[in-house]
């Protein structure tokens, strides 16, 4: 069928679109569809046997004892206020405004510090899934319950046990997913190419990741449609070539940077230090773990940006500062990153130049993807 | 309200009978009557060519009906009901709302109130005798103008404020029969006499909505008002000089719109489950994508009519795009509205031609299947002007209609073993096989190989020849003569509001100047406006009397 043949060799179309695939290889393009922490929240319990996060009204109860309310009175405020969410202005000016900068109150979204560390209950379960990284801490590891490796994933065990993390996919974690919706209809997408002679073989492969220049569409259940066009934004800050392989079905690189240019209040960039990947060919998409060090500071800010995201803004702070595991500061000693793990999906997807080319398509060989459902 | 339309419509039916050349929707003659309700595209088309395409128009319109395959005919017999008054009232009362916005007061109003907070007759009557002019396809007589300007001071002064007046007057209007329908107006024939023809202004609406989808303008209401459209020059120059106006694109739009039942846009809607890229952004854009593709090829390019069937160009847009999955470079910035690019498919690619675009695949299948049958059937009478009978009622569909049959996994087979019901061969014998060509594309526009992990077998017959797929049956659909035959006739029952008679001479005439223009629809339109056969008035008006 010339459908699945089509982009074999390099053809013109009259639309003034150019397929630039070489007829010795293969390039798909995908536009990621999802991309939030990965968690691994299924069993709770074993995750976090004492269970004294809890969720929000906890969280708020303890807020305002913090500025000098009785237990009962900070009960009663939770219990009266609009959804036990909405505290009286005066009341939630008074918790946001207690930390104390130069001796006057200040933010505690913007001076998080400055706040006492609540001390969160933090993951002591076994699970969580990641990469080894090299993490010298063997009490650190956790078991990623796929590979059943030893891992580094301290962001979980900082995030896990507060209940807007207390996600399973498809369900994204209540911060992520807040934000993602937020930007998801506005903020440039990211796309990713594949090539290599064969995907649906294991070989050798190049991975490259760029920004596109239009927000991700979607389609009529939320989700980001397929077989979308994008335009490639040939920004260099954006731009990434990685090397890998797909093995069994599973494709993985050599540790590499990846830099993406994002959006605030989602992230403002995913900048991961020798980033690992497991990714799955799943029916037509790409499902996945992108995993390696990142700024703990910039992970902070993807929540603290929106204070009323449902997140334990204070809390989460210090355990995440408590938690970093790599690149101490030379003057304090404090670890400026914490390895993490992000879940990723994407979506198949035309991939231009600006120019017209088209660099990559959805389907087998660079042709066009063919539906093949019962409708 | 109640009080409001009694008033109105008491006006209404009052002015009617004043009138002792106006005859209503029921009138005495009622295979061809005098007046057409005007559709929701030509309200839309003459709001914003009168007042600006920026006024907003929000509500529902009376619903439509089809009549010899067209709303347009459908339309001399569409009256209004009591909810649908309420309805026009509703988008009557916002156009006008919006007209006498301040911003738009100095280009809609040739003149200032001297005093904003009364009345200004004089102001008012500028006004009114302009905007009714084009509202009502003609000047307002004397009588309707002095009553109207009467009735706007009146307001005025009740609120304190000139443009309520306007507003309110202006509201009424457009809810007026002379606006609501095209009334074709009959006079004695001064050439023939004892006979009647139709007016002036009766020819210029006429030439209006056919060619333009809209009301008369400036141009063609003085030709109407010196009376050079009684003359055969007169008729040609303001047909030649119409057809070669970029407002012929409205006149083609509506006229295509209605020939293949883009009206049954309003209810598409897939299941969300099976066809996720089917969003109301596409529904929207599906529509607009085949007009955008006619109005190039017939109104840019003036190519053959026939070559629709198999044209490789068309528009996109992005989402349209992916359900067709081809890429398309739209470098409009970020979050910016869709762009439509031209797109031309390769040589013998089956999304060539109309036939291919969601507008018919998507459009004649039900929201979680396709249909071969209502494919084969919408494309017999929309394209080819056929009739199809409707099933009998005691026909059993649970064959046809339940795809997870693990022992009939394509349509193909499960239409085979509904057919073999003899009640329904015969009707399935002018349908399927030209549906089951298309059975590659699945109910959402969307290309497919194989049902239930079948092949899809797409092979056909039509008038004897054998063809294979979307691309085998769009050159033998191109070949029929059923379809130019078809779409001569829709245009010409779409300019009169009747289909015209095969064996007239005349309308044979027209028939063979279009086939001699290489099928050129634009051409076409020139022959029907043209031709004093969509002007004559039936015998039975000729000498008819008015509506009392």
């Amino acid at each position: 069928m010339r459908y699945q043949k089509l982009a074999a060799a390099a053809l013109t179309l009259t639309a003034g679109v150019t397929f630039a695939t070489q007829a010795s290889a293969e390039t798909r393009g995908y536009v990621i569809s999802w991309f939030a922490t990965a968690t691994n929240a299924a069993d709770f319990k074993a995750n976090c046997p004492e269970d004294r996060n809890k969720g929000r009204i906890e969280w708020t109860i303890r807020d305002l004892i913090a500025v000098g309310y009785t237990k009962e009175q900070a009960t009663e405020i939770v219990a009266t206020a609009v959804d036990s969410v909405t505290l009286p202005p005066e009341i939630q000016n008074k918790m946001d405004t207690r930390a104390v900068v130069a001796g006057k109150p200040a933010s505690v979204y913007n001076y998080p510090e400055a706040v006492a560390d609540p001390n969160i209950e933090t993951v002591t379960g076994k699970y969580a899934y990641g990469f080894d990284l090299g993490g010298a801490n063997r009490a650190n590891k956790f078991e990623d319950p796929d590979t059943h490796q030893l891992i580094d994933n301290q962001l979980w065990r900082a995030v896990g046990c507060t209940e807007s993390f207390r996600a399973v996919p498809p369900v994204m974690p209540y911060p992520e997913e807040l934000a993602w919706n937020t930007m998801v209809d506005s903020a440039p997408g990211w796309a990713i190419q594949i090539t290599g002679n064969d995907l649906s073989k294991d070989g050798k492969v190049t991975i490259t990741l760029n920004r596109t220049t239009q927000h991700p569409e979607r389609d009529s259940n939320g989700a980001v449609m397929t077989n979308v066009s994008y335009i490639i934004d040939d920004s260099p800050r954006s731009h990434n070539v990685l090397q890998g392989e797909i093995k069994n079905g599973v494709l993985s690189i050599t540790p590499a940077f990846v830099r993406l240019q994002g959006e605030m209040p989602y992230y403002s960039e995913i900048a991961i230090r020798d980033t690992q990947m497991r990714i799955k060919f799943e029916g037509e998409n790409l499902v996945g773990y992108w995993g390696g060090y990142i700024n703990w500071i910039d992970y902070v800010y993807m929540y603290t940006a929106r204070p009323a995201n449902g997140s334990d803004s204070i809390g989460l702070y210090h355990a995440l500062k408590k938690m970093a595991d790599a690149k101490p500061d030379p003057k304090t000693g404090q670890n400026q990153e914490i390895s993490a793990t992000f879940r990723m999906e994407a979506v198949p997807a035309y991939l231009t130049k600006l120019d017209g080319t088209v660099v990559a398509a959805p389907g087998p060989g660079g042709g066009r993807a063919i539906n093949t459902s019962a409708r | 309200m109640t009080h409001r339309f009694g008033f109105l419509w008491r006006t209404i039916l009052l002015a009617t009978a004043f009138s002792s050349t106006v005859y209503a929707a029921e009138s005495a003659a009622p295979e061809i009557p005098l007046s057409l309700r005007i559709s929701p595209q030509e309200y839309h088309k003459t709001i914003a060519d009168v007042f600006g395409s920026d006024i907003v128009i929000t509500g529902r319109f009376e619903p439509e009906k089809r009549e010899e395959g067209l709303m347009a005919v459908g339309a001399r017999s569409a009256n209004i009901s009591a909810d649908g008054i309420e309805l026009y009232d509703n988008l009557a009362r916002g156009i006008a709302a919006q007209v006498v916005e301040p911003q738009r007061r100095k280009t809609l109003f040739k003149c200032a109130p001297r005093d904003v907070a009364t009345r200004d007759d004089a102001c008012t009557r500028s006004f009114l005798a302009s905007a009714g002019r084009f509202l009502f396809r003609r000047p307002l007589t004397e009588q309707e103008l002095t009553a109207r300007v009467r009735r706007a001071g009146d307001v005025a002064e009740k609120k304190g404020d000139f443009y309520a007046g306007i507003s309110a007057v202006l509201s009424e209007m457009l809810l007026a029969p002379q606006f609501l329908y095209r009334i074709r107006k009959v006079e004695p024939d001064t050439a023939n006499p004892g006979q009647n023809r139709l007016d002036s202004y009766s020819r210029a609406s006429m030439l209006s909505s056919y060619l333009w989808g809209s009301a008369p303008d400036d141009k063609l209401l003085k030709a109407a008002e010196s009376g050079e459209l009684l003359t055969a020059e007169g008729l040609w120059l303001q047909v030649d000089r119409m057809l070669s106006s970029p407002n012929v694109e409205g006149g083609v739009r509506a006229f295509f719109s209605d020939m293949f039942g883009f009206d049954e846009f309003e209810t598409l809607s897939k299941d969300a489950t099976f066809f996720p890229r089917f969003t109301p952004k596409v529904v929207e854009q599906a529509r607009e994508q085949t007009l955008r593709t006619i109005v190039e090829h017939v109104v840019g390019e003036r190519r053959d009519y026939r070559d629709l069937f198999t044209t490789p160009n068309t528009y996109l847009t992005r989402p349209l795009a992916a359900i067709y999955n081809v890429p398309i470079v739209d470098k409009a910035d970020n979050a910016q509205p869709d762009r439509w690019i031209r797109y031309t498919y390769p040589e013998n690619d089956p999304r060539a031609g109309i036939l291919s675009q969601i507008s018919f695949v998507a459009l004649h299948s039900p929201a979680g299947r396709t249909s071969p049958t209502l494919r084969g059937k919408a494309l017999r009478e929309y394209i080819m002007c056929q009739a199809v009978p409707a099933p009998p009622g005691n026909v059993d569909f649970k064959l046809v209609q339940d795809s997870s049959n693990p022992n009939l996994r394509t349509a193909r087979d499960r239409l085979s073993a509904h057919a073999t019901e003899a009640m329904c061969t015969g009707c399935h014998k002018i349908t399927d096989p030209m549906g089951l060509a298309l059975e590659t594309f699945d109910s959402g526009g969307g290309y497919r190989t194989s049902e239930n992990d079948a092949p899809i077998n797409t092979t056909g017959e039509h008038r004897g020849i054998k063809f294979d797929g979307p691309v085998g049956l769009a050159k033998v659909v191109r070949d029929d003569p059923a379809i130019t035959t078809c779409v001569a006739k829709r245009s010409f029952a779409f300019a009169a509001g009747r289909s015209p008679t095969a064996n007239d001479p005349a309308w044979q005439q027209i028939e063979k100047q279009f086939k001699d223009s290489g099928y050129n629809v634009i051409e076409l339109m020139r022959r029907v406006a043209t031709s004093e056969m969509i002007y004559a008035i039936p015998a039975q008006t000729a000498s008819a009397q008015p509506v009392k």
